[in-house]
């Protein structure tokens, strides 16, 4: 048969997305692949189609909890039932049942830190697997963005006598590809790269002289273009100022970060993809698992970290395929204040110091952590590093970090100075080439705004305040 | 304002006796024996671990507000109320609250309706799969068991469980605005919740009082649930395992067995390896929850008489003084006698 006529067979669909049907050739032939697609371009068919194929388990090595539970959630609202997460959130009893019917499952996912468990890997080494994937395969890399640790242990796994591997990400430097190459152990992968261009977004930037001119702008522009759109900021604190600026000129606003209640950041992700909310002003904390088609701006109320990120969050505009804007704001020394959090997120070398005394005192280092020393997040990559090498050489490890970081950020500072195209750039430093400019382009190839955005139209939604007799009768019965 | 009144209403009933901590530990239910004595010496059940998530600067903004203020006046060891805070607490209603008995669980028993009035709102539509408002996993899975025993899909179960909480919710008692918070705090297709931030805006009232009145509102509708627990059938069930019917920490609950079972607290000490200070201190949190624990086996009825009147002569329940003026009682059998004395001498 056909791999069209596989794919109508099993899901229902007449044709291929760009990039597919190549990697699930390749990965048909036995060879190993590297996939680069964009989010919402079909990833996951990659290797659903092979599984049913090929009839064998497939194993998805995934790095994060949530997501990894809300694509077996997914599989089985379609239908797909033969779906299991392998992570840390079963319990003993779970896990071992798990375990014992492995073999009945088609779709395996599992976390790096409980694939290098030796019950979990002899188990596995006894099933015979269609395909391994290595979902958000950049995050091997410490020159990624999103380094983790715990997934260069996968390498260790993989034996000589192995099905083909499966390397997924939406975005990688050639920095991050050769270290997926080598980590990996891939022989001489196959690699599709789609480009990283989105052509509906245009690539708009403001330079203003302070801060509070900026702010200025902002408000003005939220007030008189039409959304709904997601305002990016740096901090808790910012966010919540933004938001109570936009909600004092009237319009439909909310902060969302991390140190809101998670109840509430569930209504105002529900808020936003219903419409009911025009803007969401927020820290790089939102995005992962909304899906909102729809979204027509996007603005950065500073410079984002390195250009990676930057493309994620700009990539969360105009999934539609309408046009869309994203607006980069910037004003003189916002790099200050990202290189300062950059620095922050990894272990000082105080924190290193203090990790070798606990040792030497015989206190397991986690009570630093306890103790309230060290972030979660920067004691979970210490560890890791100490446990490998001597103090001064983890040392030199960290400054290479640090000077890495930096030297992103100078990336995206060097993109926002220049005068060329931001495309053009954007698309280079993925080492990819840009095929065709669409007009209005970006800033500095002249974007006529008024052909993209809407002028606000003044909803004026009367606020129907329902008593809660109503309200109730509405959720559940959903009659008047 | 209502956290004002909280604040105050504490204050007042541990001025001269307790730091100025004293309340937060209590609104934060910090399960120590000092704060869990205090519980029962001054009765102040209706206020434990109301506010489980309040940060210390929270609390020390409000105290510092009091204080500018002139609502009352931090004394050496202690703190006391100035008449015009006095007349705050006079000018306004206490909110019928239930710390001791709920202890935090009435955030369950919500979660538990919330995910499963969210459940049926997408069924009635046919819409089987949303993202659900609780990401617990013990929550999820208690509300899937729920769901397929009632027989959901029928649509019966919708009905049902509305009427009960129209019911139920109508007669809880407590202001409609309070109600009005919590049912603004469920969710349902294309008709998402609001944040605190929301209702606190369209409530102008702070973020904090809106969740206080939450909380009270919860405590009274648990209530209600609870004692006509034949008539809201759906909701009792909700409500399993919600309130504390023997509130004791773990640890004084193992005590308390080998207690029942005759053992002396010397024995106890011994086999649990604990202090007997400490075991001392689970016996009064057991005295504390417990009307028939046996208080007499440790202090004369002659000696209880005796501390009670001391209280009365030096106004005052602080255990340093009674223990200076009656030297031959113990600390132990002083706060059993503050704790239990009222209830075994009338």
């Amino acid at each position: 048969m056909q791999l069209e006529q596989l794919l109508q067979k099993h899901f229902g669909y007449p044709s291929f997305r760009p990039g597919q049907k190549e990697v699930i050739e390749q990965l048909l032939n036995g060879r190993d692949t590297i996939a680069l697609l964009p989010t919402g371009m079909g990833k996951s068919l990659c290797y659903q189609l092979p599984a049913y194929i090929l009839n064998k388990p497939v194993l998805i090595i995934s790095p994060l909890l949530s997501l990894m539970q809300d694509q077996v959630d997914q599989m089985k609202q379609f239908g797909e039932k033969r779906a299991v997460a392998l992570n840390s959130f079963l319990n003993r009893q779970q896990k071992q049942h798990v375990m014992n019917s492995l073999h009945n499952f088609r779709f395996i996912f599992i976390s790096p830190e409980m694939l290098v468990q030796p019950q979990v890997k002899n188990r596995l080494n006894q099933l015979e697997l269609a395909l391994i994937v290595v979902d958000e395969a950049h995050c091997i890399s410490q020159w990624g963005f999103d380094f983790r640790p715990d997934y260069l242990k996968i390498g260790d796994v993989l034996k000589e006598n192995r099905p083909p591997v499966l390397a997924l990400s939406a975005t990688a430097t050639e920095k991050v590809l050769e270290d997926i190459r080598r980590f990996l152990k891939m022989k001489e992968p196959f690699e599709y790269i789609h480009s990283v261009d989105r052509p509906n977004i245009r690539y708009g930037k403001k330079i203003f002289p302070s801060k509070e001119e900026k702010t200025q702008w902002l408000l003005n522009h939220v007030s008189h273009t039409q959304g709904p759109g997601i305002i990016y900021t740096r901090s808790r604190k910012r966010t919540d100022e933004i938001a109570s600026l936009l909600l004092e000129l009237g319009l439909s606003a909310s902060s969302y970060h991390g140190g809101k209640d998670a109840e509430d950041r569930q209504f105002i992700q529900q808020q936003f993809i219903e419409g009911a909310l025009d803007w969401i002003v927020a820290t790089n904390a939102f995005g992962m698992g909304v899906h909102k088609a729809d979204v027509r701006q996007i603005i950065h109320d500073t410079m984002p970290s390195n250009v990676a990120d930057y493309m994620q969050e700009v990539g969360r505009a105009g999934r539609d395929g309408k046009d869309a804007v994203a607006i980069l704001l910037y004003s003189d020394g916002d790099e200050e204040v990202v290189r300062f959090i950059a620095g922050e997120d990894l272990p000082n070398e105080a924190q290193m110091e203090l990790y070798d005394e606990y040792v030497r005192r015989n206190i397991h280092p986690k009570e630093m952590m306890h103790n309230g020393l060290i972030s979660e997040t920067s004691f979970r990559v210490l560890h890791y590093w100490m446990g490998l090498y001597p103090k001064e050489q983890v040392k030199s490890i960290f400054r290479q970090m640090v000077m890495e970081k930096y030297r992103s950020i100078n990336d995206m500072l060097s993109i926002i100075k220049s005068e060329g195209c931001i495309r053009e750039q954007l698309v280079h430093y993925f080492g990819q080439k840009l095929e065709r400019k669409p007009e209005h382009c970006c800033e500095h190839c002249g974007i006529d705004y008024g052909e993209f955005l809407l002028p606000r139209t003044e909803t004026h939604l009367k606020k129907k305040t329902f008593t809660w007799q109503i309200r109730l009768r509405q959720i559940l019965l959903g009659t008047d | 304002m209502i956290f004002r009144y909280l604040v105050l209403d504490i204050l007042k009933i541990l001025q001269k006796e307790r730091t100025i901590s004293s309340p937060y530990h209590l609104l934060k239910g910090k399960r120590s024996g000092q704060t869990i004595q205090d519980v029962g010496i001054f009765r102040l059940h209706p206020y434990f671990g109301i506010l489980p998530k309040l940060s210390r600067n929270k609390y020390d903004e409000e105290i510092q507000n009091l204080v500018e203020q002139h609502f009352i006046h931090i004394t050496k060891k202690s703190f006391q109320l100035t008449e015009k805070g006095l007349r705050f607490l006079r000018q306004h209603e206490p909110l019928p609250l239930n710390g001791w008995q709920y202890r935090g669980n009435e955030h369950i028993f919500f979660s538990r309706l919330s995910l499963i009035v969210q459940s049926l709102s997408h069924a009635r539509e046919e819409v089987m799969s949303f993202n659900p408002i609780q990401k617990d996993e013990s929550v999820q899975q208690w509300v899937r068991s729920f769901l397929i025993k009632n027989h959901y899909k029928s649509g019966l179960l919708a009905h049902n469980l509305y009427d009960e909480m129209l019911q139920s919710l109508g007669r809880a008692k407590i202001s409609e605005q309070a109600k009005e918070i919590v049912v603004k705090r469920l969710t349902g297709i294309r008709m998402p919740g609001f944040t605190w931030e929301q209702i606190s805006r369209e409530l102008e009232m702070p973020e904090l009082d809106v969740q206080i009145m939450y909380v009270a509102c919860l405590h009274q509708w648990l209530n209600e649930i609870l004692v006509g627990k034949g008539q809201y059938p759906y909701l009792f069930e909700m409500a399993q395992d919600i309130r504390v019917e023997v509130p004791l920490t773990e640890s004084a609950y193992h005590t308390v067995l080998l207690f029942r079972q005759g053992y002396s607290i010397e024995q106890i000490s011994r086999i649990r390896k604990l202090k007997k200070s400490t075991i001392e201190d689970h016996l009064v949190e057991l005295a504390i929850n417990d009307p028939s624990f046996p208080i007499e086996r440790f202090i004369k009825r002659e000696d209880i008489e005796q501390v009670l009147k001391a209280v009365q002569h030096y106004q005052s329940k602080k255990l340093k003084f009674l223990h200076e003026a009656l030297p031959h009682l113990s600390y132990f059998q002083l706060r059993l006698a503050l704790v239990r004395g009222e209830t075994v001498c009338n």
